[in-house]
C-alpha cells in the first residue's frame, strides 16, 4: 500500500523530468503520451492503494510513511512524509483519475501547438503538486504542495505567453494566491510555536488547548489560504481571468482539482477549525455569499468559459458552505461529482471552441446542436448535473448539502439554506442560458462560416473519449451516495472527518424537492428567454457586468497605492539618496581628479623644481628634528 | 704622490686648492650661463679638469686619472659630437625677464646651498677636522682594484651590466629604422 | 693632511651641486640640462672622495667610480634621445615637449 502511494506521488514528477530533459528530441505527441501514461500509472497506483486500504479495519486506516527527515531546526522536525488514509485516497483517486482523462484530452486539444512539450511537462508537474498536497502527512509538505500548485497554475495560465492578457492573468492568479500562502504560513508559525511540530497527529489533538485568540488566528490563516486558492470571496477575482489559459488547464486546475484544494484543507484540518467555531461559521458564510455572487455574475457573461468559471466559483461556495457547517463528507462528495461534471463541461466547451477556431463568444454561436450532436449530449448531461436534476450526480451531492444546512440549528443554518436554494435557481438559469445560446436556435452566420468538424484521428479521439467517459461518470456518479439510505462516502470518510450535522429524512426530502423545483424553474426561465424567445433578456445591470466592482476596488485599494508608493520612493528616496549619492561620489572623484590634473603640466622643469623644493624642505625638517 | 709635510708644501697646497676650487666654481657657473651649448661643454671640460686636481689633493689618484680619461676624454667628446651634429642650437635662458619658474629655481637651489653650509658648519663643528692618516697605498690603482674585486665585487659586476644596458639602449635609439616620418607635436 | 680641511671640499661640492640644480631648473635646451646634470654628479663625486679621504677608507672612491660609470651610461641614453628627437624634427625645448600633460 505504501509503495503504491509513493509511486502514485512520484510518477507524474518522473514524467515531467523526462519530458524536460529529453527536450526537443521527444516528439510533441510523445510528450503527451508520456504525461498521460504517468498520470494513468498514478491512477492505477491510487486504485491499488484504495483496494488495499479497504482491507483494513475502518478505525485503523491511517498510515504514515516518512521517506527521510527533511528539516530539523532545534526541536522542530519535519519529514518528507505521506499519509494514506481515507481522505487522502479519496482525493488521490479524483485527482489522478480526472487528471488522466484531462491530460489525455489535451493530446487532442493542444495538437499542433508550438510548445506542446512544455505544456505537458507543466501538466505533469501540476498533477504531482496536487498529489503532494493531498498526500502530505504534515502541514509543511502540504504548504509545499500548495505553493507548487500555485506555481503550476501560474505557468499554465500563462502558457501562451505572447498574449499580454494571459501574462497579466497569470500574475494576478499568482499574487492573490501568494496572499493566501502568506496567511497560511503565519498560521503554521503559530502552530509551531504552540505545539512544536507540524505533524497531523500532534497538531490536531492539541487544537483544543490553544485558547481563544490563537485558535482563531490559526483558523483564520488557514481560511485565508483556502479562500485564495479556491477563489472565494473576497479573493475571487483571479479565477475568471485564469480562463486565458488553455481549456484543459481550466478543466483540470480551475475546476476539478486545484480550486478544490481549499475545501480539502478545511476538511483535513477540521480539528483546528472546530476549535475556532466563529471562523468555521465565517467560512460557511463566505461560501454562501460567493455562491450567490458568482451565480449573479454568471448571468451576464458572454464568454462560454467564463460562465463555467463562475459556476465553479459558485459550486465551491457550496462546498465551503458544507464544510463550514461541519458536513465534511457532503462537501467531499460534492467535490467529487463537481470534478466530474465541471471537467465535462469545460472539455465539451473546449470541443466547441476548437471546432469554431478558438472563438469563445457565445453571442456568435448558435445552433450547434446539429453540428456537434454528441458534444451536445455530453454538454447536456453536464448541465443537468450542474443544475441538480435527478438522476444525475449533481442532484445527490448538492441536495445533501442543502439538507445539512437545514439541519444546522438556528437562524444561521436557515439563512444558509435559503441562500443555497436561491443559488440552485440561479445555477439552473445561467447553465441553461449557456446551453440554449450555444446549441439551440438557428446556426449563426459565424458558425456556418467557421465550423470545422472533428477528424477521426488520434487528436479527435483524444478529444472525444475522455468527454464520453466523464459524461458517463456525471450521469451515474451520484449513485455513490444517497442521503439517508446508502452512504458509503460518508462511512468511508467518517474516521477522518466525522460529520457535525446529521440531516433527518424529512429535511433531506424537503431540500431535495425544493432544490429540484427551483432548478427546473431556472431552466424554464432560461428556455422562455433564450430558446423560445418569448421574452427578451432583461437589461444587464452594470454592477453585474463589472462583477460587483471587485476588480476596481482592489485596483483602488491595493494597486494604485502600491504604484504611487513605488513612484514616491523612486523620486524621493532612490533618486536623490541612492542614485544621487553615487553620482555625488563619482562627481566628487572626477572633480578631485580634474584639480589634481593641473599638477601635470607636462614640463619636466616643473617636476624637477618640485623635487628640489621638497628636498630643501625635507632637509630642513631633518636637521631640525635631529 | 705624498707631499712633504713642510710649511712650504702646505702653502703650495693651499694655493693650488684655491685656484682649482675657483676654477671649478667659475666653470660651473659658466656651464649654466652660456647660451651657446658649445661653450657650455667646453666649460664643463674645464670643470672636470679642476675637479681632477682637487681629487689629486685628496690623494685619490686613480679616480683623478679616471675622471680625466673617462669623463673628459670620452663623455665630453660624445657631448661635443652631438653638439656638432645638432648645430649648436642656442637658446636664450635669460630673455624675457625672470619667470616664476626661474625665481623658484633660484630660491630652491640657494636654499639647498645654505642648508648644506649650515649643516656642515653647525652640526659637524670640529668633528670634521681630524682626518685619518693614510699610507701610500691609499688611492693607488692596486687598492682600487683590490677593493673592486673583493669587497665590492657586486657593485663592479652591476656597473658593467649597467654599461651594457646603456650600450644596447644607445644602439636602439640610434637605429635608422625609427626615423620614419615627421612627428608633429 | 696638508691644505684645507675636508670641510672646504664639501663646500665646493655643495656649490657645484646647487649650481647644477639651478641649471637643470632654468635652462630649456635638453643638452644644457644634461650638462648641468653632469655638474651635479660631479659635485656628489667630490663629496664622496672627500669623505673617503677623511675616513681613510677606499670605499668612497669605489662609489665615485661607480657613479662615473653610471653617469656615462646615462649620458649615452640621454644623448641618444636628443639625437632621436632632432631626427624627428622635434623642437629641442623642454618647455615645448609637454605631450604628457594631464
Amino acid at each position: 500500500m505504501i509503495p503504491a502511494a509513493w509511486i502514485c506521488l512520484f510518477s507524474p514528477l518522473a514524467a515531467a523530468l523526462v519530458i524536460t530533459l529529453w527536450g526537443t528530441r521527444l516528439s510533441r505527441r510523445g510528450a503527451g503520451y508520456i504525461a498521460t501514461l504517468s498520470v494513468g500509472v498514478s491512477f492505477v497506483a491510487a486504485l491499488v492503494t484504495f483496494a488495499l486500504l479497504l482491507g483494513d479495519k475502518p478505525d485503523d486506516r491511517s498510515h504514515y510513511s516518512t521517506a527521510w527527515r527533511w528539516l530539523t531546526a532545534g526541536s522542530f522536525h519535519a519529514g518528507l512524509r505521506i499519509l494514506v488514509d481515507p481522505l487522502s485516497v479519496f482525493m488521490m483517486l479524483i485527482v489522478a483519475g480526472v487528471g488522466c482523462l484531462i491530460v489525455a484530452y489535451s493530446i487532442g486539444y493542444m495538437d499542433g501547438d508550438d510548445e506542446e512539450r512544455r505544456y505537458f511537462a507543466y501538466m505533469a508537474l501540476f498533477v504531482f503538486s496536487m498529489l503532494l498536497l493531498v498526500q502530505s502527512g504534515n502541514l509543511l509538505l502540504l504548504l509545499a504542495g500548495w505553493g507548487l500548485v500555485g506555481l503550476s497554475s501560474y505557468l499554465l495560465i500563462g502558457h501562451w505567453h505572447e498574449r499580454p492578457t494571459a501574462v497579466a492573468a497569470a500574475k494576478k492568479a499568482f499574487v492573490m494566491n501568494a496572499f493566501g500562502d502568506a496567511t497560511m504560513a503565519l498560521a503554521l508559525f503559530l502552530l509551531i510555536q504552540r505545539t512544536g511540530s507540524l505533524d497531523f497527529e500532534v497538531v490536531f489533538p492539541a487544537a483544543g488547548s490553544f485558547g481563544g485568540w490563537a485558535a482563531n488566528l490559526v483558523a483564520l490563516g488557514l481560511l485565508g489560504g483556502a479562500v485564495a486558492k479556491s477563489a472565494q470571496l473576497p479573493l475571487q477575482t483571479w479565477l475568471p481571468d485564469a480562463m486565458e489559459g488553455p481549456t484543459p488547464v481550466s478543466a483540470l486546475i480551475h475546476a476539478a482539482t486545484m480550486v478544490t484544494a481549499g475545501v480539502y484543507l478545511i476538511v483535513r484540518t477540521h480539528a483546528l477549525f472546530e476549535a475556532a467555531p466563529r471562523v468555521l461559521e465565517l467560512s460557511a458564510g463566505l461560501g454562501a455569499l460567493t455562491l450567490l455572487l458568482a451565480g449573479l455574475i454568471a448571468l451576464v457573461q458572454v464568454d462560454i468559459k467564463r460562465v463555467i468559471a463562475y459556476s465553479t466559483m459558485s459550486q465551491i461556495g457550496y462546498m465551503f458552505l458544507a464544510a463550514g457547517i461541519g458536513a465534511y463528507a457532503n462537501a467531499m462528495f460534492h467535490l467529487m461529482t463537481h470534478a466530474f461534471f465541471k471537467a465535462l463541461l469545460f472539455m465539451a466547451a473546449g470541443i466547441v471552441i476548437h471546432a469554431l477556431a478558438a472563438e469563445q463568444d457565445m453571442r456568435k454561436m448558435g445552433g450547434l446542436r446539429s453540428f456537434l450532436p454528441w458534444t451536445y449530449v455530453a454538454f447536456g448531461v453536464g448541465a443537468l448535473s450542474l443544475a441538480g436534476i435527478p438522476p444525475f450526480s449533481g442532484f445527490f451531492s448538492k441536495d445533501s448539502i442543502l439538507a445539512a444546512a437545514l439541519a444546522n440549528n438556528g437562524w444561521y443554518g436557515d439563512l444558509l439554506w435559503v441562500a443555497g436554494l436561491i443559488g440552485t435557481f440561479l445555477t439552473g438559469l445561467y447553465t441553461f442560458r449557456m446551453l440554449f445560446m450555444v446549441f439551440w436556435g438557428e446556426p449563426s452566420a459565424f458558425v456556418r462560416e467557421h465550423f470545422h468538424p472533428l477528424e477521426r484521428d488520434v487528436p479527435g479521439l483524444a478529444l472525444g473519449v475522455p468527454v464520453a467517459v466523464l459524461a458517463v461518470l456525471s450521469a451515474v456518479g451520484g449513485f455513490l451516495q444517497f442521503a439517508g439510505v446508502w452512504t458509503p462516502v460518508s462511512n468511508w470518510l467518517e474516521p477522518v472527518a466525522p460529520s457535525l450535522v446529521d440531516a433527518s429524512g424529512v429535511q433531506e426530502a424537503v431540500s431535495s424537492v425544493l432544490g429540484v423545483l427551483l432548478g427546473a424553474a431556472g431552466i424554464g426561465v432560461a428556455w422562455w428567454i433564450y430558446a423560445a424567445r418569448r421574452a427578451s433578456a432583461p437589461r444587464t445591470l452594470p454592477v453585474l457586468v463589472h462583477k460587483f466592482y471587485f476588480d476596481e476596488l482592489y485596483d483602488a485599494l491595493f494597486y494604485r497605492p502600491a504604484v504611487w508608493l513605488a513612484h514616491a520612493l523612486l523620486r524621493w528616496i532612490e533618486q536623490p539618496l541612492v542614485f544621487g549619492s553615487l553620482r555625488e561620489i563619482a562627481d566628487g572623484v572626477r572633480g578631485l581628479g580634474t584639480e589634481t590634473r593641473r599638477i601635470q603640466t607636462g614640463l619636466v622643469r616643473t617636476y624637477v623644481l618640485a623635487i628640489a623644493a621638497s628636498l630643501a624642505v625635507v632637509m630642513v625638517v631633518f636637521v631640525v628634528v635631529r | 704622490m705624498i707631499l712633504a709635510a713642510s710649511e712650504a708644501g702646505n702653502v703650495l697646497v693651499w694655493i693650488v686648492w684655491i685656484f682649482a676650487a675657483f676654477a671649478c666654481l667659475g666653470s660651473g657657473i659658466a656651464v649654466v650661463s652660456f647660451s651657446n651649448p658649445f661653450y657650455s661643454a667646453l666649460s664643463l671640460i674645464g670643470n672636470l679638469a679642476s675637479l681632477a686636481v682637487l681629487y689629486l689633493l685628496l690623494s685619490a689618484e686613480f679616480v683623478a686619472a679616471a675622471q680625466v680619461l673617462v669623463y673628459a676624454g670620452a663623455v665630453m667628446v660624445m657631448f661635443l659630437f652631438v653638439i656638432a651634429y645638432l648645430g649648436g642650437r642656442a637658446d636664450a635662458p635669460w630673455a624675457g625677464g625672470p619667470s616664476w619658474q626661474a625665481l623658484g629655481a633660484i630660491a630652491a637651489s640657494s636654499a639647498l646651498f645654505v642648508e648644506v653650509i649650515v649643516v656642515i658648519g653647525l652640526k659637524t663643528s670640529g668633528r670634521l677636522s681630524h682626518e685619518a692618516e693614510v699610507d701610500s697605498f691609499f688611492g693607488r690603482p692596486s687598492q682600487i682594484g683590490q677593493l673592486f674585486l673583493t669587497d665590492h665585487l657586486l657593485a663592479f659586476e652591476i656597473t658593467s651590466i649597467v654599461l651594457l644596458v646603456a650600450a644596447v639602449g644607445g644602439v636602439i635609439l640610434g637605429s635608422h629604422s625609427r626615423a620614419a616620418g615627421v612627428e608633429t607635436e | 693632511m696638508m691644505g684645507p680641511d675636508v670641510v672646504w671640499y664639501l663646500c665646493v661640492s655643495a656649490f657645484l651641486f646647487c649650481t647644477g640644480a639651478l641649471g637643470v631648473l632654468i635652462r630649456r635646451s635638453p643638452l644644457i640640462v644634461l650638462l648641468s646634470l653632469e655638474i651635479m654628479l660631479n659635485g656628489a663625486n667630490l663629496a664622496l672622495i672627500a669623505f673617503s679621504r677623511y675616513h681613510g677608507n677606499g670605499d668612497g672612491q669605489i662609489f665615485a667610480l661607480a657613479v662615473m660609470a653610471v653617469a656615462a651610461a646615462e649620458v649615452v641614453v640621454g644623448l641618444g634621445l636628443i639625437v632621436a628627437m632632432a631626427r624627428r624634427r622635434l623642437d629641442l625645448d623642454v618647455d615645448r615637449l609637454r605631450t604628457l600633460r594631464g
